[in-house]
């Protein structure tokens, strides 16, 4: 017998995107169009909002959680009729496993670059080089400074 | 049907329409356009020979555009007045080189192209709503490809397929290849349960129909696969659970799970619908031949135009608003009016013969009684006083007050109708209209006497006494603690509060006034105590204009259950009193000094004309 851990319900409730996973009535309206389920058969979006519900912390924050799977594509918050916009959820949850450290190495590669650069993806002198071939204009620098601002606030 | 058309007493207008609606219970007067049927309805014996020369076509819209008709036609089969009617805007007209045809063959000579509109006006005593309901068009919901593929319907469309008098005579074919289709899916809780396409309650009906129509299928169709996608059966009713159970053993499968998508097979027209077996967890691929959406149930589109007949109140929905939700479930909140069926709420036949007739009976009452006995909390007008402005009319939600401003008559409460709420009351501006029983000198005397003694210490609560006057009771029958500063003047609705009474109790020396009333839908006078808000809104303004803190008049809404919110929002204001200063209370009876009542200003101005008038006689 599974206790409900509304501890980290309430965590979730406060988290941005979070709020709505009360609204899921298991319908399943999210999996059966969602490309990730169809492919990876650990994914699945109904059970992670099932997971959210009984507050089940270690399966969605742990290592390994299945919702890195998600590929945001959205097709869920279209579907899903109690607007618990499912994706959102799973983007605060991903939120949630970031401060829990238990997000992958990769994950917080990417957050570093945005943080120390602004880019998601670094700039080379290779793809200077590229973009020069193609008749690119030269990449926009980023206003770091408001950025760190922003990420300051 | 053919008894209510067969029925001595009982007047049937078919094809008309209500214009408007005046007076009240009792006496209620109706203007009813019945429209032109360019056939005469009396000698038409639907011989069927018109039908067979008129050359116009046009899509069927009872049969769901399944089969056509001409434009002379019976909207359906078993139409009460069996009798033809034009269709206009598609017939050619007697114009000998278009057409004409009908009227050669009508042996009974009952066209006439020329007829006219007929305005009646009838009597009534009392009124039932019965406009029954819309359904859903699923279009929106690109998932399920209606309109895209010719195999998806709705549960309309079926129903028109399967009945013996539909398009097919009851074979149940697919629209492509007009075969027998050997698996049929169900998709349940199309528009409704969603609270982005569609509406957000359930609709009642669709499960029952489902299950019923699976067992048709069963019945008729021996053999046939038939898949019904669901989130939950709501089979609550009676016997339902044991048709369900019925479906079941007859080999229908239900499947949970909301589907995510459906596509259609190019070649065989067949639909494969992809869901989530939501038992198994496992996402499944159906191949079916034909796919049935289990529409949900709208309010109809014109509501409105009814709602604005009789000053009636709808739901967020967009269904009509019971008097009260448990205890008159039938009656409007206009006296003499009574719902009956869909109109009300989705339901099914059983439940809206049950209210018709609860409605035909609760009309019987007020049609077989020579007088009606009404509360004696009405609102009566100082015809000297009143100036004809039309505010109070403006005001009153069941508009039951006679008031002409370009005539000068003076307003007159039709007491039949009033329900006493006191709105008028509040907003008229020259002090003209009061309520018995809640007198404005009432009131003042109340406000008074709560601050004759140590004023600053108390705080003047409004209560209405549906909602909040009950929801402190409730507060008292659960002994819940809240400080003992609040004094309450019991009103009958929130909208009864006037300007004066707060800015008196001000002016007396009340650090706080806190007007409450009844949760927005739940208003108990159709929708008064939004004048309450404007009014509150206004004084608002006013306090803040004088120097005086607006905090110190609050507004809050209090449920007649909601005791633990009275008793929180009593601590809550107790709180705010005790920071409004000695000084502040001071500068607010000096602002207010001059503060005269309005009736008092109308009054001396009366008197005065009067004077003035005595002096150019003598």
């Amino acid at each position: 017998m599974k206790s409900i851990n509304y501890k980290f319900r309430e965590k979730l409730n406060s988290t941005i995107g979070g709020e709505a996973h009360n609204f899921c009535y298991q319908c399943g309206a999210c999996v059966g169009d969602c490309p990730a389920a169809m492919y990876s058969p650990d994914f699945n979006p109904r059970e992670i909002l099932l997971q959210a519900i009984l507050g089940d912390e270690k399966t969605l924050t742990g290592e390994n959680s299945p919702i890195w799977n998600c590929t945001n594509c959205y097709t869920c918050y279209e579907r899903c009729p109690q607007a618990v916009r499912p994706v959102e959820v799973i983007i605060a949850l991903k939120n949630i496993c970031y401060q829990k450290m238990t997000a992958a190495p990769e994950v917080r590669e990417i957050v570093d670059s945005v943080k120390a650069t602004g880019r998601t993806v670094k700039i080379t002198s290779l793809s200077d080089r590229r973009r020069k071939e193609l008749g690119l204009k030269e990449v926009k620098i980023v206003p770091m400074e408001e950025l760190r601002e922003l990420f300051e606030q | 049907m053919m008894d209510v058309g067969r029925h001595p007493k009982i007047k049937l207008f078919a094809y008309s329409e209500v214009e408007e609606v005046s007076g009240y219970v009792g006496n209620f007067q109706v203007k009813v356009r019945k429209k032109a049927r360019y056939v005469r309805e009396k000698d038409c014996n639907a011989c069927g020979e018109c039908v067979k020369v008129c050359p116009v076509a046009v899509p069927d819209e009872f049969q769901q555009g399944f089969s056509s008709r001409k434009a002379i036609y019976l909207q359906l089969p078993q139409a009460v007045p069996s009798a033809y009617l034009i269709d206009m805007q598609t017939c050619m007209g007697n114009n000998p080189i278009a057409c004409g045809k009908c009227a050669e063959v009508c042996e009974k000579k009952c066209i006439d192209y020329d007829m006219q509109d007929e305005i009646i006006d009838l009597k009534v005593g009392a009124i039932v709503v019965a406009t029954g309901m819309d359904v859903y068009d699923p279009t929106e919901l690109d998932e399920y490809g209606y309109r895209s593929f010719e195999n998806v319907i709705t549960s309309m469309e079926f129903e028109r397929l399967i009945c013996a008098s539909g398009a097919t005579q009851g074979h149940f074919i697919r629209p492509t290849d007009h075969k027998t289709p050997k698996s049929i899916g169900f998709i349940q809780c199309v528009g409704s349960r969603s609270e982005k396409r569609g509406k957000s309650y359930c609709s009642n009906i669709c499960c029952m129909n489902t299950i019923k129509d699976s067992v048709l299928l069963c019945d008729h169709y021996p053999g046939t696969e038939i898949k019904v996608f669901y989130i939950d059966i709501r089979a609550f009713g009676k016997a339902f659970e044991d048709l369900y159970r019925r479906s079941k053993q007859e080999g229908v499968k239900y499947i949970r799970g909301l589907p995510g998508e459906v596509v259609e097979d190019p070649k065989t027209k067949n639909l494969i619908v992809t869901v989530e077996n939501t038992t198994t967890g496992e996402v499944e691929r159906h191949e079916i031949e034909m796919l049935v959406l289990s529409v949900g149930v709208l309010p109809r589109q014109d509501g409105s135009l009814i709602q604005k007949l009789l000053t009636l109140s709808l739901t967020a929905d967009g269904f009509f608003m019971e008097s009260h939700p448990k205890l008159k479930p039938v009656d409007a909140p206009t006296k003499g009016v009574f719902f009956a069926g869909c109109a009300e709420f989705p339901k099914d036949v059983k439940d809206s013969v049950t209210q018709a007739g609860a409605a035909a009976a609760r009309s019987e009452i007020i049609l077989n009684a020579d007088r009606i006995k009404v509360e004696a909390i009405t609102s009566m007008v100082d015809k000297d006083m009143c100036t004809a402005c039309e505010i109070c009319y403006r005001a009153c939600p069941y508009k039951c007050i006679l008031v002409d401003r370009e005539k000068k008559t003076p307003a007159e409460i039709i007491e039949a109708a009033c329900a006493g709420c006191g709105t008028c009351g509040a907003e008229c501006p020259f002090g003209a209209v009061t309520m018995r029983h809640f007198t404005d000198t009432q009131i003042i005397a109340q406000i008074e006497a709560i601050l004759e003694e140590n004023p600053q210490e108390k705080t003047v609560v409004f209560a209405c006494n549906w909602c909040s006057y009950a929801g402190g009771d409730m507060a008292g029958i659960s002994r819940l603690q809240y400080p003992p500063n609040q004094r309450i003047i019991k009103t009958m609705c929130s909208g009864r509060v006037d300007e004066e009474f707060v800015l008196y109790a001000f002016k007396l020396g009340a650090p706080m006034v806190l007007v409450s009333g009844c949760h927005f839908a739940d208003c108990h006078y159709i929708d008064a105590n939004r004048w309450t808000v404007k009014r509150v809104e206004k004084l608002w303004d006013k306090l803040e204009k004088m120097g005086i803190r607006p905090e110190r008049l609050q507004l809050e809404w209090i449920s007649a259950a909601e005791g633990q919110k009275f008793a929180k929002v009593m601590k809550e204001v107790e709180e705010m009193r005790k920071k409004v200063t000695k000084e502040e209370i001071e500068f607010t009876k000096k602002a207010l000094a001059d503060l005269k009542f309005k009736g008092e200003k109308r009054r001396a101005k009366l008197e005065a004309d009067k004077a003035k008038m005595e002096k150019v006689v003598v």
